[in-house]
């Protein structure tokens, strides 16, 4: 997955109200590469049959 | 009893002594502002020290005693509270620009139940902007100092914290940990920083953080004051509804039990796969010596750590939705490293939220899992010692990001899950490197079984070579 700096820019004008430098959208972008590699680091694992974490709390897990 | 000397006890030490009327809650706590005062141009750990609260609290503790009104450990122990938890009526400013006028009308839970508990809040301490990072560089307030080396960091968020009571400017701190941010300076300042399970400790009065895995922990200077800070603070809070209305034990019953018996897990993937040599030197030296106490090593596996960077996408989506008002309206008054990682947020898809909450029930199972094999889990704290102020980037092998800010994450790699989990996490000081820069053992326990990391930790801590050190500054050095 590509994000392009026209989208970048566009999504934080739109959504936050203001524009951003070429310098600042260097930055955003390191946040955003991180993000797209770790969506990669996912591949194929199948998360269909898997629950919610947000349904588990600590308190049901891990007592024997 | 000289300043120095008063203010390096620890609070299973002090409390005795001011129960029995030997030291007064007065002269303690003068003892700790002149420590406060002295250290604060060095090491930079307050944003506001509260020299007239402070004094005027002590006065109330010691008449107090005088009352035979004893609450208990924590009466007259002076501790700080980091700058994002609120306190009614005293400046919060969260580390920020933005809040930096902010004054909160009451107490934050934990806040309310330290004073009942008749601790003196000695000052709000410094911390990363927004409490964003995990190396406590205030583009506002300026850079907490490493009490060890000056030039280092004290790890963040909860820096100011870390640095004060490894400094033995107050007996404890509180801070939150929201990926590593007590134990992170627990293990670079040479103290335990703990987080307890998800839910055992209210978080109402804690300021613009995410909603999913913040905590509000203790650093101390030693095991057992951890467990007088949590058995203090903890309980359910019927205001809080992440709280969890579980018994609350003596978190001190079993510290002398020893630990022959326990069944060690020892992690064979993710935790140890990228340290620095020294760190995992000291760290698998640590262990040998709780194996030498009697803790049964058992291998156990958590595979689906390998996705564990997924919950990347639940924690840029939680900030930006945290942040967006403030960004709104205040964007000049961002720094920069907090302003460009949260706006990172703005692109994470659905999809792949619910995937990362897909991978925080997997990280839950696993962990479940290997915890009922063993008794706990060790692991290293931070993957590296406290590095450079003025360092961009730590190179770990094969593997270089930033410190802090965007693109950054590898220095709580191995605290973020604990987080994940919700399962409680302690770090105890294992030892230095050849700098002299303290590192951290975690232990990572089942859920609400916070006693048994107390019991672990404090058995080792009296084998620990980082048992008793404390930093030149401390005496002037």
């Amino acid at each position: 997955m590509h994000i392009t700096d026209e989208t970048l820019r566009a999504m934080i004008r739109d959504y936050q109200g203001f524009e951003l430098s070429d310098e600042e959208l260097a930055l955003v972008r390191l946040e955003v590469d991180a993000y797209t590699s770790a969506v990669e680091d996912l591949g194929d694992l199948d998360l269909s049959d898997v629950p919610s974490g947000r349904q588990l709390r600590a308190q049901e897990g891990g007592q024997s | 009893m000289a300043d120095t000397q008063l203010t390096r006890l620890t609070i299973s030490e002090l409390a005795p002594r001011i129960r029995a009327r030997e030291i007064s809650p007065v002269e303690v706590t003068e003892a700790a502002l002149a420590m406060a005062d002295r250290l604060q141009p060095t090491i930079n750990s307050f944003i506001t020290i509260l020299h007239d609260e402070a004094r005027k609290q002590a006065r109330e503790a010691e008449e107090a005693l005088a009352r035979g009104d004893y609450r208990g450990p924590l009466h007259g122990i002076p501790i700080g509270i980091k700058d994002n938890i609120a306190t009614g009526g005293i400046l919060t400013t969260v580390g920020s620009k933005v809040l930096a006028d902010y004054v909160p009308d009451e107490d934050a839970h934990v806040v309310k139940l330290a004073k009942d508990a008749g601790a003196i809040i000695l000052g709000k301490e410094n911390l990363e902007e927004f409490a964003a990072g995990p190396t406590s560089i205030n583009a506002h307030y300026g850079a907490v100092h490493n009490p060890w080396n000056l030039d280092h960091v004290a790890g963040g968020s909860s820096g100011g914290g870390g640095a004060n009571a490894a400094s033995c400017v107050t007996f404890a701190s509180l801070g939150t940990d929201l990926g590593g941010s007590v134990r992170g300076p627990g293990s670079y300042c040479g103290i335990v920083g703990l987080k307890q399970t998800f839910g055992r400790v209210s978080q109402r009065g804690l300021l613009v953080t995410s909603f999913n895995g913040d905590h509000i922990g203790p650093l101390t200077r030693s095991v057992e004051d951890s467990a007088l800070v949590l058995q203090a603070i903890a309980g359910y809070d019927p205001l809080e509804p992440s709280t969890v209305p579980v018994p609350v034990p003596d978190f001190t019953a079993d510290l002398e039990k020893g630990i022959k018996g326990l069944k060690m897990g020892i992690p064979s993937n993710y935790y140890f796969d990228l340290l620095d040599p020294e760190v995992e030197d000291t760290v698998r030296r640590a262990i040998a010596a709780l194996e030498e106490l009697g803790a049964e090593p058992v291998d156990v596996s958590i595979p689906s750590l390998k996705y564990h960077s997924a919950m990347r996408f639940a924690f840029m989506a939680d900030s930006l939705v945290t942040h967006e008002p403030y960004l709104k309206s205040n964007r000049e008054d961002y720094g920069p490293t907090v302003l460009y990682r949260t706006l990172g947020g703005q692109f994470v898809l659905g999809t792949h939220y619910a995937k990362a909450l897909k991978v925080q029930r997997l990280l839950k199972e696993e962990h479940a899992r290997a915890l009922q094999q063993v008794d706990f889990i060790v692991a290293p704290t931070m993957p590296n010692p406290a590095h450079r102020i003025d360092q961009e980037t730590l190179r770990i092998r094969d593997v270089e990001q930033p410190v802090r800010g965007p693109g950054s994450g590898i220095v709580s790699r191995c605290t973020q899950p604990s987080n994940a989990t919700g399962l409680p996490a302690i770090s105890v000081p294992c030892g230095f490197n050849g700098a002299g820069l303290p590192i951290g053992l975690q232990l990572i326990g089942r859920p609400f079984d916070e006693a048994t990391l107390f019991r672990v930790g404090h058995t080792y801590e009296a084998v620990s070579p980082a048992r008793g050190r404390r930093p030149p500054i401390v005496d002037g050095g």
